[in-house]
This record gives structure tokens, sequence and C-alpha cells, in this order.
């Protein structure tokens, strides 16, 4: 009988847990990529850039270019390894894998071409808060996952959820 | 113990507030420890390192064995947006104890893209590989430097020791770039700089342009002039000019590098004694795909020929034919094992055959 009771209680630990685990499951997985999503290349708001072509857009991210046409200096974040939004950029942007585009940076400091390597962000929340916090800055993230406090930059002149917008 | 549904709800809650609050502690860390954010211009420091270790075998050679490569050491420092200061300093193994050297020391003021003016001691911006690898092994697919950009290299000067102006140049799809020098020029020891002061009046001076078109991403052309007098120890002096050009294909699969360099030397004061260099050499190399992709094979070839007349080498014995057949494995994300083999022929005296292994790694997180 108390066998019973125990392995009735254990069973119903074992559903709360999964419970429990299944509602935070959508926080933790918020920035994962599904098919069709677009990113959004975002900037501080006061920056008087409103529209990049694909290979300015490269060459930034690339560090050839590292002033906006204000002379600010343009600070470039990235995700963390393993968020499907820097996947998704190494792959559109760079082109490049991780293991080439760890070279490519290591390369680039090591030339002394570039005065720091780009910032390393954990999550969407800290790339939007950095590109407030920071003139000049660059970024990436979800196009749903952006708030009004930065500025969406126009690729090739479409937004994010216009026909034929390349980072989708 | 029965815990009520609303214990529950707030452990859930707790749980998604602190995820919430976590990222705020961290874009809090990086504009502290940064400066950016808030014009602080404090150095933002950047360390790194290079090194390697390897074996060489030579046919016939008796001294068969390990060889402690180069220990790089790298600062870089940021003061504020357009200043900063960066330093390479190496270690290298001697017969007995090790030397030590100030690689580069470069002083640089970034205006905007079109104007970065620096100063101070640099590898040559002749070609593309003595600017673009400099002392990182672990950099470059090859166990070593083409004979010509060797360390100590007698035929190009691989430290320059000056000023440099260098930037973007507006060419639209062209990607147009620029770099202008005016510095000490050789030492009368021609393979070393004139690191504490020119030992004559006239400067070297160079120039180069590169093209990295928009439309061939990964393609990089360069072109390249570079003029000096050097004071011999004899007592003469020689005009040296040099012109390099370059393309290469930097995406490694595949990964091509061509370059080649002509020098004219010419007695300063009897235009009759004169000679030639012309050195090239034609890289290979394929980054596997699926599960081989940590593999790189590679091949190059080389050449170097000396004019016997030239009043600054031809008596150097230069003249250089080298193959190279090898395999980079990236056994790790900072650290690559290279196996190759090399046939070469030294100034005529016959082709010798040798077998290198090197393990180099870089130390920096990235």
């Amino acid at each position: 009988m108390f066998n019973q009771i125990d392995n009735l209680k254990c069973k119903l630990s074992l559903i709360l847990v999964g419970v429990l685990l299944f509602s935070v499951a959508p926080v933790l997985n918020a920035d994962e990529l599904a098919v069709g999503d677009a990113i959004a290349i975002v900037v501080h708001k006061d920056l008087p850039v409103d529209n990049l072509t694909l290979e300015e857009l490269r060459s930034i991210f690339l560090a050839d270019r590292q002033f906006w046409e204000n002379r600010t200096r343009i600070t470039l974040l990235v995700r963390a390894p393993q968020s499907d939004e820097r996947s998704f950029v190494l792959e559109r942007i760079y082109q490049m894998s991780e293991a080439q585009f760890r070279q490519y940076w290591i390369a680039k400091m090591f030339r002394a071409e570039v005065p720091r390597g780009p910032k390393i962000v954990l999550s969407t929340g800290m790339a939007l808060d950095l590109v407030v916090a920071i003139p000049g800055s660059i970024s990436f993230t979800r196009a749903d996952a952006v708030t009004d406090d930065v500025k969406v930059i126009r690729v090739d002149g479409l937004l994010p959820g216009d026909e034929g917008y390349v980072l989708k | 113990m029965n815990r009520p549904r609303h214990y529950r709800l707030t452990t859930f809650a707790l749980l998604v507030a602190a995820l919430g609050s976590a990222h705020a502690e961290d874009t809090e860390e990086v504009l502290s420890t940064s400066g950016l954010g808030h014009g602080d211009e404090a150095p933002e420091i950047i360390a790194m390192g290079f090194g390697d270790v390897g074996y060489i075998s030579k046919d016939g050679s008796s001294e068969d064995g390990f060889a402690v490569g180069q220990i790089v050491a790298h600062i870089n420092a940021t003061m504020g947006d357009s200043f900063g200061v960066f330093g390479e300093f190496s270690m290298s193994a001697r017969d007995s104890d090790y030397h030590t050297s100030v690689e580069r020391l470069i002083v640089k003021y970034d205006f905007s893209d079109r104007y970065k003016l620096s100063a101070g001691r640099y590898h040559t911006p002749i070609g593309y590989w003595n600017s673009g690898f400099h002392h990182g092994a672990w950099l470059q697919t090859t166990v070593s430097r083409p004979e010509v950009f060797k360390f100590g290299s007698k035929i190009v000067p691989i430290h320059f020791v000056g000023a440099l102006m260098e930037g973007l140049i507006p060419s639209g799809r062209l990607g147009l770039n620029y770099k202008v020098g005016l510095g000490n020029g050789r030492h009368s020891n021609i393979a070393a700089a004139g690191d504490s002061g020119d030992i004559n009046s006239d400067k070297a001076w160079m120039v180069q342009i590169n093209a990295k078109p928009v439309d061939y991403y990964g393609l990089n052309m360069g072109l390249g002039f570079y003029n000096d007098e050097i004071p011999l120890l004899n007592g003469t002096d020689v005009k040296e000019n040099t012109v390099s050009a370059y393309a290469v294909w930097t995406k490694e699969s595949p990964e091509l590098l061509i370059e080649y360099l002509h020098s004219e030397h010419e007695q300063v004061n009897d235009s009759s004694v004169n000679g030639d260099v012309d050195s090239w050499y034609a890289q290979l190399a394929y980054r596997l795909s699926g599960k081989y992709h940590d593999w790189k094979p590679y091949v190059r070839f080389e050449r170097t020929r000396v004019d016997d007349s030239d009043p600054l080498l031809g008596a150097e014995g230069l003249d250089y034919d080298g193959s190279i057949l090898g395999v980079r494995w990236d056994f790790n994300s900072y650290a690559a094992i290279k196996a190759e083999y090399r046939n070469e022929e030294f100034d005529g005296g016959g082709r010798e055959n040798n077998f290198r292994v090197q393990v180099s790694f870089a130390l920096v997180r990235m």
C-alpha cells in the first residue's frame, strides 16, 4: 500500500517537473529561429543611417569599414556561438564557418587592423540594451524581438517584413 | 509534502524574472569593462599569444630533431574611439638561449576609414604575406613562410620603421585601399631595419594599392612599390626599387595565394653596376568538406633568381627553388598540426628533401 503511494507521488513529481520544464522551454529557446523568420539589423536610434546594401553591411561586419559617415566608430555586437541568429549571419553575411569566423577576427586583431574584435552578446535583450547604450553600435536580432528603443536598418531598401528581404 | 499551487507559480515567475534580468548584468559588465557607451578613454587591453613546436628531419643530416619555434606575445590597447597602441614581441630559440625582439610597435590614430595614421615599427607592407601573417604560425596554412619572406630575408626588407597612412579609397564596387609609408629604410646590415634612427639622409618610401571587389567576395589583389637607398659597409650606396604584385583568394575551398616581386639594385655612383631579383610563389590549399572539414591539404611552389651582378645581393647566394606538399589538421579551435614534405634547392647546390611537423596555437579567446 505504502509502495503504491510512493510510486504515485514519484509519478506526480515527474509530471510536475515535466510541466515546469515545458512552461520554461519557450523562454529558454526564445532565440530559436523558425523557417521564414527574418533577421533585423538594428542600430542606435540617433545614427543617421536608414539603409545599407548587403555589400555595405558585409564590409561593416567584416570591419573593412569601421566608421559611420558621421565619424562615429562602429561597434559590432555579435551573438555568442550556438545561437541561431549567429549561425544565420555567419552563413548569409560572413559566408564563413564558426572556425573561419574565429580565425578571421584573430587575424584582424593580430594585423592591428581593428582595435578590438566584435563584442559578444549573450541574448537578444543584451544585444538591444547595448545598441541603446553604445552610440555607433550595430547588431542583429530576430525581427519580432525588436523594440522601439532601436532603429531597424533597411537592407537593399527593404525591411524585415517586406517581400524579397534578403536576411530571411 | 504537498506544495500549494501558488508556490509553484511563484517559483516559475522567479525563474522567468531571473532569466530576464541576467542580461542586464551582462550588459553593465560589457559597458564597464570596455568604456563603450560613456566615452571612457582608459586603455582597454587585449593580450594574445602565438607559438609553435616542431620536428624537422633532413636528408643526410644528423641534426634531426625537435625545435621550439617562436613564442609571440601581442598587446592591443585602445584608448577611446580613435587612438590605440599595438605591440608584438617575440622569443626565438637559438643554440643555447632565446633571442627576444620587438617585432612591431605601432601607435595609431584613426581619423576615419579613409585616413588612418600610424608610426612605429611594422612588417613592411610589401606584397601580401609579410603584413598578412606576421609571426602567427597558426594563422598561416603552411609550416613556414615562403623563402623570400622568411624572417631575416635579405631580398625583402621585412621590417619598416617609420610612419604609415592608410585607408579606403572611394571606389564603389572595386573596394580599393591604400597604404603610403615613409621610413628609415634598411640598415647597413641589410636584413635589419634602422630601428634607432636612419643611417643616411635618404628615406625609404613605399606605396601599396589593393582591391577587394565587392562582387568577388574573398578576392584581394594588390600592387606595391618600395624605394630606398642603402649605404653599404664598403662605402658605396645602392638604390633599391621593388615592385610587388599579388592576388589571393582567401576562402578556404579553395585558398589561393600568388605573389611576385621584382627588385632592381643599382650602385649610386656607377649605374653600370646593377642587377635584378625576381621571386614568386604560388600556394594552393583546399579545406575539405563534411566530416573531413578539419583537414586542409596544400601545395606551394617557389622560385627566386638573383643576378650575379646585383651590387646588393649578387654575392649572397640567394637563388632558390622549392616545392612543398603538406596537410593541416585543425584538431582544436585554437590549435593545428601541420605535416609538410619539402623539396628544395639553395643556390644550385642540389636538391634536398626534408620533412617537418609543427603544432601551432593561438592563445586568445574569440
